[in-house]
This record gives C-alpha cells, sequence and structure tokens, in this order.
C-alpha cells in the first residue's frame, strides 16, 4: 500500500515537531509523577483557597498537627518552655496576686469581725452551716456581688459567653442561657408583649437576675444582694461596647462562639463586689475592750480558781478532823457555807478556816455538837471528865480506857465509878495501876534528902534526880490531897554540919533550904498546898541523925491538915 | 464549640421529652407529665471528628387548643419532627408544623421520627403514607424513646444535615 506509507511521510514531514510535543504530553499524562517543585509553588494558594471555603483543611491537619505539637514536647519541652513562657508568666503572676488579694480581704474581714456581738454570731452560723467564718464574713458584709454574666444569643438562646466570680458554683450555663431565653419568650408571647418589652429583672432568693438587652445579644448578671442603678450603666456600656467592636461576628454567627473568646475583659468588668468598709477605729477599740475583758476574765477565772481549791482543800481537811463532820458545804461568790456536827473537844474550825487562807468572816457555819468515837478524842473527853494526876497514862483500847502510871486510891475509885459514864468509852482497866496511899506518899517525901558539899547552898547536879523525885511525890500528893478535901503542909529544912561557927551554919542551913525551895517553886501545886522554909535539926527530932551524920542536908516535913470549909470550889 | 439550636416538634404526648431524655440522660418513664412552655437540654454529639453541641428545645405539643409559639422557633438551626405511630392525626399535625417553620424561619433541616416503634403491631401508620412522606422529601425515621431505638441515629443524622444543609433532600409538598 504505497499511498498509506507516502501518507505517513507526509504526516511526519509536516507535523514532526507537534508529534513530538504530542508524545511527550501523553507521557506526562500517563506516568502523572507530580513535580514536588511544581507543587511547592502553589502550596500556600492551595491551603489558603481551601482553607476558606470550608473547615475540611483543618480537620485533616489536626491529627497531624496534634502528633507533631505531642512529639516536640516530649523530644524538647524546652523549646515550648521558652515559647509560652513570656504569655504564661504575667497570667500566672495575675491569677496569683489575685488569689492573694482574696484572700487577705478575707482575712481582713475575719479579723475585724471576730471580736464583735455580730462576729460571734456569724461564728455561730458559720458552726452552723460548716461553712468557713471568713465566707460568712463575706456574705454578710456584702453590699452586692455580681456572681455570673451570661452573653447571649437573642434568637438562638445560645451562650456567647460567660464568666463567674471566683468560688460561685456555677450550673450549667449553655441550658441556663436557653432556658433564661425560653423564659423571656414565654412571658412576653403571655402578656402579649412586644418585642421590644422585655422582662429586665427578677428575684429568685436573695439573688436578682437583670437582663440587659441589645440588638443581637442580651447581657444577663446574676447578682447577689443590692445593686446600685449605676451598675445598671455599666452593663449598658458594656452591651454597647461589644455590640460595636463583635459586629461582624454578629452578623455571621452559625453557631460558633470563638470570636467572642473575645468580650472576656468585658465581661469580667462587669463582676462587680461591694463589701461594707470595716471601721478599724472600731476595732482597735475593739481589741482594747476585748483584751480587757479577757484579761479580767482570766484574773477572775484565776481567783475563782484559787478560792475554790483553798476551799475543797479545807472540806476535805475538815472531813479528816477527828470530832468533825461535814453533812453539808457550798460556796458561791465568795460566800461558804458549813454544815455538820463537831465534838466541843474537836479542835475548833474557825482556826483551821483561818489556816486554809479564808476569812472566817465569809464563812458560816452551823455546827451540832456530838459525841464522837474517835480514839483521840475519847481520850480528851476521859481526861477532861476524869481529870487524871499527871503520873497516870490513859489509853483507848477499842471501848475500855486503860489507866497505867501512879495515883492514889481516892482518884482511883472514884475513876473506877466515873470511867463508864465518860461517853465511847464502855470498860475501865487500872490493873497497871499503882495505887499510892496519902500516908505512903507523905512518908516518902519525909524520908527524902538533897545533899551539899560542905559551906555550899548549891544544888549539885548530881542531886538533881533527889529533887525531881521529891517533885512527883509532892505532885501526887498535892493531887491526892486535893481530892481527899484536904491541905499539904509541907516544910523545907536546912541544916549544917558541926564544924564552923553557929551563925555560920544558922546562915547556910536556911541559904541551903531557900535554893530547894527556888527549885520546887516552879512547880504549879495545888492552890491548898504551903510550902514554907526553915531550919533546925529535924533529924534529931525524927531520930535521922544517925542516918545522915554529916548533916548537910535539905529536908522535907510534909504533913496534911483538914481544909478550912469554902476555901475550894466543889469538883465537878 | 459549635452550637446550634434544634427544636423538638409535633402533637401532644407523641414522645418528644421522651426522646430527648433518652437521648441526654438515657433515662424514660412511662409516666406521662406534658410539657409547659419549653424545656431546654443540651448534648454534645460528634460529627466528622468535630464536636457539636446541640440545644434542644423541648416544646409543649402542638394540639387543637394551643398552638406552638412562632417565638420558640426563632433562631433554630434545624428541627426534629415526632410522630406517634400509633395516631394517625399527628401525622397532620406534623405537617402543619412543617411549614409553620418554613413560614416563619425557613426551610430548615430536618428529620421526622415515627415514635413508638415498640408497639408497631398497634401503629395507625402505615409503610404506604411512609413512602409518601419519603417521596416528599422526609427523611423518616422509626424509634422509640421506650425501648432507645433509633434515637442516637435521629440526633446524629440530623446533627450530619445541620453541618451540610446541603445533604438535605429538597422537600416539596
Ligand atoms: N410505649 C412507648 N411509650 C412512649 C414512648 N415514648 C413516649 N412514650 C410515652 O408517651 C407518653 C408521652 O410522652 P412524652 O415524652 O411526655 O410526650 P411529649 O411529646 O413530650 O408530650 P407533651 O410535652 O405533652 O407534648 C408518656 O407516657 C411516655 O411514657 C415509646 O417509645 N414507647
Ligand atoms: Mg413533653
Amino acid at each position: 500500500m504505497p499511498v498509506d506509507k507516502d501518507w505517513t511521510q507526509l504526516r511526519t514531514l509536516l507535523l514532526a515537531p507537534e508529534q513530538t510535543q504530542l508524545d511527550e504530553l501523553r507521557e506526562r499524562l500517563d506516568n502523572r509523577s507530580v513535580e514536588p517543585r511544581d507543587v511547592s509553588r502553589v502550596l500556600p494558594e492551595a491551603f489558603a483557597i481551601r482553607g476558606g471555603a470550608d473547615q475540611q483543611m483543618s480537620t485533616v491537619l489536626t491529627p497531624y498537627v496534634e502528633n507533631g505539637f505531642i512529639a516536640t514536647v516530649r523530644k524538647s519541652p524546652q523549646t515550648i518552655v521558652d515559647a509560652i513562657a513570656p504569655i504564661m508568666g504575667p497570667a500566672i503572676r495575675q491569677a496569683i496576686t489575685r488569689a492573694l488579694q482574696s484572700m487577705t480581704e478575707a482575712f481582713n474581714h475575719s479579723l475585724d469581725e471576730s471580736l464583735s456581738i455580730r462576729g460571734l454570731q456569724w461564728r455561730l452560723e458559720a458552726w452552723q452551716t460548716g461553712r468557713p467564718f471568713a465566707e460568712v464574713v463575706l456574705l454578710h458584709r456584702l453590699r452586692y456581688r455580681v456572681d455570673q454574666v451570661f452573653l447571649i444569643q437573642r434568637d438562638t438562646g445560645l451562650l456567647l459567653h460567660h464568666v463567674a466570680a471566683d468560688g460561685v458554683v456555677v450550673q450549667d450555663q449553655h441550658v441556663l442561657s436557653g432556658m433564661l431565653t425560653a423564659i423571656q419568650e414565654y412571658v412576653r408571647d403571655s402578656f402579649g408583649a412586644t418585642r421590644d418589652q422585655t422582662l429586665n429583672q427578677f428575684q429568685v432568693g436573695e439573688w436578682t437576675v437583670w437582663v440587659e438587652q441589645g440588638s443581637r445579644a442580651y447581657l444577663a448578671g446574676v447578682i447577689r444582694g443590692t445593686p446600685p442603678a449605676s451598675l445598671r450603666e455599666k452593663f449598658r456600656d458594656v452591651l454597647d461596647r461589644i455590640h460595636a467592636e463583635q459586629a461582624d461576628a454578629f452578623v455571621s454567627f452559625e453557631g460558633d462562639t470563638a470570636p467572642f473568646q473575645m468580650v472576656q475583659p468585658y465581661l469580667e468588668d462587669c463582676l462587680q463586689a461591694h463589701y461594707e468598709s470595716g471601721q478599724s477605729r472600731n476595732a482597735l477599740k475593739l481589741w482594747i475592750l476585748g483584751s480587757i475583758t479577757l484579761l479580767a476574765c482570766c484574773w477572775w477565772g484565776w481567783t475563782t480558781y484559787q478560792a475554790h481549791a483553798r476551799w475543797a482543800h479545807l472540806v476535805a481537811q475538815l472531813k479528816t478532823e477527828p470530832g468533825i463532820v461535814v453533812t453539808n458545804e457550798r460556796s458561791m461568790w465568795g460566800d461558804h457555807h458549813l454544815e455538820g456536827l463537831r465534838d466541843p473537844l474537836a479542835t475548833d474550825p474557825s482556826s483551821l478556816i483561818s489556816e486554809a487562807g479564808i476569812d472566817p468572816s465569809t464563812v458560816t457555819a452551823l455546827w451540832s455538837p456530838f459525841y464522837a468515837l474517835d480514839p483521840q478524842l475519847i481520850k480528851r473527853r476521859a481526861q477532861v471528865m476524869l481529870k487524871p494526876p499527871s503520873t497516870v497514862q490513859f489509853h483507848i483500847d477499842g471501848d475500855t480506857l486503860v489507866a497505867t502510871g501512879s495515883a492514889s486510891s481516892e482518884w482511883g475509885t472514884e475513876t473506877r465509878r466515873l470511867a463508864s459514864f465518860v461517853p465511847g468509852i464502855a470498860y475501865y482497866r487500872d490493873q497497871s495501876l499503882v495505887i499510892v496511899s496519902i500516908p505512903d506518899l507523905l512518908s516518902q517525901i519525909n524520908h527524902a534528902a538533897i545533899h551539899f558539899s560542905p559551906g555550899s547552898a548549891t544544888v549539885e547536879p548530881s542531886e538533881r534526880s533527889s529533887v525531881d523525885q521529891v517533885l512527883v511525890v509532892l505532885r501526887d500528893l498535892d493531887h491526892a490531897v486535893a481530892q481527899s478535901g484536904q491541905r499539904l503542909r509541907l516544910e523545907v529544912l536546912g541544916s549544917a554540919d558541926g564544924t564552923g561557927s553557929v551563925a555560920l551554919n544558922l546562915q547556910l542551913s536556911k541559904q541551903r533550904a531557900e535554893a530547894v525551895f527556888e527549885m520546887l517553886k516552879g512547880e504549879r501545886l495545888g492552890a491548898s498546898t504551903v510550902v514554907t522554909v526553915g531550919t533546925g535539926g529535924p533529924l534529931d527530932r525524927r531520930g535521922l541523925a544517925s542516918q545522915y551524920p554529916a548533916q548537910r542536908i535539905v529536908t522535907f516535913q510534909a504533913s496534911t491538915e483538914p481544909l478550912e470549909p469554902k476555901s475550894e470550889p466543889a469538883r465537878p | 464549640m459549635m452550637q446550634k439550636k434544634v427544636c423538638m416538634l409535633g402533637g401532644f404526648a407523641v414522645g418528644k421529652t421522651s426522646l430527648v431524655r433518652r437521648f441526654v440522660t438515657n433515662m424514660f418513664s412511662e409516666h406521662y407529665q406534658t410539657t409547659i412552655g419549653v424545656t431546654v437540654e443540651k448534648k454534645t454529639v460528634t460529627v466528622d471528628h468535630q464536636d457539636m453541641m446541640l440545644m434542644l428545645w423541648d416544646l409543649y405539643g402542638e394540639d387543637e387548643f394551643q398552638h406552638v409559639r412562632e417565638s420558640y422557633l426563632r433562631g433554630s438551626s434545624g428541627y426534629i419532627l415526632v410522630l406517634d405511630g400509633m395516631r394517625k392525626a399527628t401525622l397532620d399535625t406534623a405537617h402543619m408544623l412543617q411549614q409553620t417553620v418554613v413560614r416563619t424561619v425557613g426551610p430548615l433541616p430536618f428529620v421526622a421520627i415515627i415514635n413508638k416503634s415498640d408497639l408497631q403491631s398497634e401503629w395507625e401508620i402505615d409503610q404506604t403514607i411512609i413512602e409518601q412522606l419519603r417521596e416528599q422529601g422526609w427523611p423518616v425515621f422509626f424509634g422509640s424513646a421506650k425501648l432507645g431505638r433509633g434515637v442516637e441515629e435521629l440526633f446524629g443524622h440530623l446533627a450530619t444535615l445541620l453541618m451540610d444543609p446541603s445533604l438535605q433532600p429538597r422537600a416539596h409538598s
């Protein structure tokens, strides 16, 4: 087929350059490998065009950007820190400052209030409600506080932005916005009001809700307390500004609230609070007053405590005191009262009261007499009633009175008769009591002698025991004689030996008798006893000369004689 | 986050409140307590990796005494028409409501649900009617607030429509 061949040749001749181009193009179309360089040229524009059209771009890129970011944070956190530190620093500082400020404020308020009556009431309230005291103080001090501010799109009721004061519990602000809008529509419809007539304010418990209407959005403020009218102006102002600044965002609003993040400072500006100012001068006065009261209270408490302790000690002591039984005691406002039983022989309670450091005039005591059965008191009672001579000792053995020592037969018999009449004593035992009779005692005395050195009228120490023996006997004798209704006459007689002149001897005799007499004089003897001093040779008279040849002695001449009537009162 | 206002519309006692409650809190109550005015609820859904907060305005049911207040519809991005399968009359109410929306707010994305599918044997609304509705361009779902059937799908589908309104079939009555 030559024609065909010619055609092909002709075509090659005519279209060879185009053919090559065509082949090249086909080849490019067939292996559609994209040249990176080509893409790099259009990439930014492509991003811009697609990004402007819809969200697809960012949706697709988000996971990669996120992953990349996470990887960077893991690998080199410092880079991120460096990048965000300049922004975070001031933000954190601001947050801390604000937290500190509100803390100091709360603390100051609490301090101011901690001492007043109102403060006490609030403290009680805090305790009852379980809220911190500082919070209760703040709430009471509160004139008003804007708790929350909502910026709400008017038609949709969607929440554009929301801020809340520190510590305010926020429920669901989105649902609340919707309901707030619905309620407004409901109220408006129910009253047949026009769109411009709106629900501007309503009250819920301690909260007031203010609604400030704008053309696109409205502002709702939840306020605790009583806000001033100026706050309304503030709301209005803020709303106007937001409308002016966000006009575009309002027009293009389709449910994306991100652009309204910008209004945060404006809304925060609405979160105003106003507290009553504490009066520091009053607080100072209060402090001083409080301190004085506190000191007075301390002092009063201390003295009361001490008085109480003293009284308790006294009562305890009285209770252990034999012969005293406390049946009732009271101590109130410095007045004391004691009631009980007291043995007349028991220790005097008023001495104990003074000893305890209590003014006896503040104590009224009512003692009923009784016989106590404490051994000590029975013994004391027996001594008072039975008047034993000093030579007799009493012991109490249960309900038995035991007498030991020595006594005259008169006292012995009398006591045997009387002992069982002493309250507390049922039996009397005197087996160990030595009974001495007046004649025995007289002869004992009359046979006693005190010896002296030649020419001396001083009682030698060695002779003292002899004098003492005389004294013991004399005491018994005195007692026995008195009981028998007689009286004792005692002569102290001094004598000297034959050497020396008569005059000297007489003088010496007298001096010796007086020396012994001086020693006896110290003894308290019954009024019935008469002691005299004399000299002479009684030894001869009594036939004692052979016994005491030296005769440098003092002897005694004791005798009894009947008592003149009525010279002594009768014994009980 | 994207927020959208959605209205629940339908005759009285069709189960609007029950559907919302099932969707938001996953609860159901046999006890009927009619809605007075509006109750607003909130639920966040995810469409195409994007979160969307649905503000659900659960309106009182339309009946011969109370007609839906147009002010509640204002600002809606979409709505849900609820029918009670057991009462054919709720279909007419739904039609009327749909027209009200178109008239006052415009042709918004919407989804219809025939509720109480747990009692399907007693339904008055039959398959032919449903076909008619679909022909008119209504996306019709079956569901039961009681059993929780079809509820997620219902709200999920509306959310997709809200994200891309072009997906809504053109309704023609
Ligand atoms: N069996 C069954 N009963 C349902 C279902 N959904 C709702 N109900 C019952 O229907 C009654 C009405 O339900 P609601 O959800 O209050 O209806 P509503 O549409 O909100 O009613 P209004 O607010 O008065 O307009 C209640 O007794 C529900 O228990 C369902 O899926 N199955
Ligand atoms: Mg309801």
